[in-house]
């Protein structure tokens, strides 16, 4: 079982943790932890969600968070790398 | 019908604002009722441009803002107040949801100071609604109300199709504010992409151009994006066979003979086993939904897949996509069409032996059913003459169940948006107020609701709306005393042992009696010799309701039928008979 930590940048608006894990709770995705936190932009935060992947993609989990109006951007987080890996917000292609 | 444009910056209440703002949206009609949390509206709406019609039960706003959509590829629009009044709208909303329909409901919502202290008719509606809405606003400053509605129409029709619900508190619609119509929308976590990817399109061409079975399957994203112009030129510049989804149906002319039907859990032997025996399927604007696939490890096993859709996350969902095309459909089959073109005029696969193939299936399990033989009136036969009498022209609006299942089977469907029904949420009720919302949105178009007489029972006051209104829907009651689409599973998966399904009478409630109560014609039917002459009375009533009640027999059923959980090689054509495998070659 393959644990990913995705950083979500979302709109700071009422609601949005109830949006996020709502989803994750109806789509039986599993979340592993949650850090929510402010960023330099009060309109935007930011979250650290590590999420247990079994029995579905992580481009399904990230496709399905990109459809919340309030989610941003998403982008998975790989230790010791030097950057992030990007995950388009709308993926046109994908194999 | 035009209204003067309302200068920003003029000083006026927020219900005011609210109601400019949906001016400014182009609404031209609206279903709801009103109560206390959204009476401030209500005000302003007195003197409004826009239509409003005050339905019976806040259900029937939702349905009928559906069926409004459904027919004219607007947003439609219902409105009630906090509360009970918005949580009757929860079912509607959710059946839009799964049929992917651009609704905007606007809902009254207690005063701000009293939101979480459980006052009169307060219900956290957002919060109820989050799961199946596209997105959904809680307004408490006056000042948002027109960016919020100018941003709710754009989620709503834009990208894949979907509801919206603003909520405003009370004291927002009361209170003083500037009116701000919005010049842009901008929304930082909100841009589908429309426009596909052109190494996609070559990817699919080339795809395509090696298949020697290849197949169309076709959902209701094709209504929704209007390509069925530009499907049937794909069609026929491949000239391979087509199906089309429940959602789907109208979206290619059942006429055409590439056309195998609808296929799924009551498709057509051919289109199903089409699917299943295909090198290719080219989906386009469909889902994968399990009453398609059947036991989904078993779909479609030898079969690539193209998958366009405008919604990413349906790409690799259920089903993996070999190749995936993000994009409006019908901007994505205007860029395919000459990408096919050119790569077919390199070499093409021979597909007259796959065309043979599903032809034959095609002809030998046609659509066909049973006639009593002591002369009592088939569900089945009613539906077709009722297609047959009233032409390719003609709106039809299911309820759901097994009256649903024969007016996609035996009606014909020439024309997308002709065939309404609630296909992903299955909402018996839905057909009535369906109906009426549509023929709001196409009054010159006559328009039946097809409906069971356990599904009238949920939905049926909204005819006294139509009667009020000068809405004159047509409503076919396949009356058969049950619940006839469990019935059927009790038949086959229960031993017939029928726990709760009968209704027990043809004549209780007296169908044509309710009608006439209401304000509409009714009239009944029980002998197939009249069928035709009903049907024909009732087409030439046209400045009143009207409602038929066909009293047919309780024990057909609709075939034919992959059971639920089982593979789509499973099929049965009637009761424990499989097609005839031996003497098919695929």
């Amino acid at each position: 079982m393959a644990i990913h930590k995705l950083e979500v940048l979302v709109e700071n608006e009422p609601g949005v943790l109830a949006r996020i894990a709502g989803l994750f709770a109806r789509r039986t995705y599993n979340i592993d932890s949650l850090v929510v936190g402010p960023t330099e932009n009060s309109k935007i935060s930011k979250m650290i969600i590590e999420v247990s992947v079994e029995g579905h993609s992580l481009e399904q989990v990230i496709a399905q968070l990109d459809k919340l109006i309030n989610v941003i951007r998403i982008e998975e987080v790989l230790e010791g790398a030097i950057s992030n890996t990007k995950h388009d917000t709308q993926p046109d292609y994908q194999n | 019908m035009a209204h003067a444009p309302t200068a920003n910056g003029t000083a006026m209440t927020g219900a005011t604002s609210l109601v400019k703002s949906l001016e400014a949206a182009k609404v031209d009609v609206m279903f709801g009722i009103p109560g206390g949390a959204i009476l401030p509206a209500y005000d302003p709406i007195y003197d409004s441009t826009i239509r409003h019609i005050l339905v019976r039960h806040e259900q029937g706003a939702g349905h009928a803002a559906t069926g409004y959509a459904q027919v004219t590829g607007r947003a439609g629009v219902c409105i009630a107040t906090s509360g009970p009044g918005a949580t009757n709208l929860v079912t509607p909303l959710a059946d839009a949801a799964m049929d992917s329909v651009p609704l905007v409901a606007i809902t009254g919502q207690v005063p701000s100071v009293a939101i979480g202290t459980d006052a009169f008719q307060e219900a956290d509606i957002r919060g109820i609604t989050m799961p199946f809405t596209k997105h959904n606003f809680l307004v408490t400053n006056p000042d948002d109300i027109p960016r919020v509605i100018a941003e709710a129409f754009h989620i709503a029709t834009s990208g894949r199709p979907g509801p919206v619900l603003v909520d405003i508190a009370k004291d927002a619609l009361q209170k003083q504010t500037s009116y701000n119509w919005p010049t842009t929308i901008e929304l930082a976590g909100y841009k589908p992409q429309t426009q596909p990817n052109k190494s996609a399109i070559n990817d699919a061409a080339a795809l395509i151009a090696q298949s020697a079975k290849p197949i169309f399957y076709v959902g209701g994203g094709v209504i929704k994006a209007n390509a069925a112009r530009e499907l049937l030129e794909l069609a026929q510049l491949l000239g391979a066979p087509v199906v089309t989804t429940l959602m789907a149906r109208g979206a290619f002319p059942d006429s055409h003979p590439l056309h195998l039907g609808m296929p799924g859990m009551h498709g057509t032997v051919a289109a199903v086993t089409g699917l299943q025996k295909a090198d290719l399927l080219i989906t386009l604007g469909a889902r994968f939904d399990d009453r398609v696939t059947g036991k989904l490890s078993t779909f479609a096993p030898n079969a690539k897949v193209i998958h366009a859709d405008i919604d990413p996350a349906e790409i690799g969902k259920n089903r993996y996509a070999d190749v995936a095309v993000i994009g409006d459909l019908r901007e994505t089959i205007k860029a395919l069409i000459p990408a096919l073109t050119a790569t077919l005029a390199k070499g093409r696969a021979d597909l007259s032996p796959w065309l043979a193939s599903v032809n034959k299936l095609k002809a030998t399990y046609p659509l066909g059913y049973d006639t009593p033989a002591d002369g009592a009136l088939s569900p089945q036969f009613v539906i077709e003459r009722l297609g047959k009498i009233c032409g390719p022209d003609t709106i039809f609006a299911a309820g759901v169940g097994q009256h649903q299942m024969w007016a996609s089977q035996f009606i014909g469907y020439e024309k997308p948006r002709t065939w309404l029904n609630s296909g992903g949420a299955g909402t018996m009720g839905y057909a009535v107020p369906a109906a009426m919302g549509a023929k709001v949105g196409a009054p010159d178009t006559t328009v039946w609701a097809i409906d069971g007489d356990g599904c009238f029972q949920m939905t049926n006051q909204e005819l006294v709306t139509c009667a009020l209104n000068n809405i004159p829907i047509k409503v076919a009651i396949i009356n058969n005393e049950s619940l006839g689409m469990v019935r059927q599973w009790q038949t086959l998966f229960y031993d017939s042992r029928y726990s709760n399904t009968s209704l027990e009478s043809k004549r209780v409630p007296n169908f044509p009696m309710l009608a006439e109560a209401m304000g509409c014609i009714g009239l009944s039917c029980e002998s197939p010799a009249d069928v035709d002459a009903t049907i024909e009375k009732a087409m030439s009533i046209n400045d009143q309701p009207v409602v038929v009640d066909f009293r047919v027999h309780r024990d057909a059923m609709v075939w034919p039928m992959v059971a639920a959980g089982t593979s789509n090689d499973e099929i049965m054509i009637a009761r424990a008979t499989a097609p005839d495998w031996d003497s098919q070659e695929l």
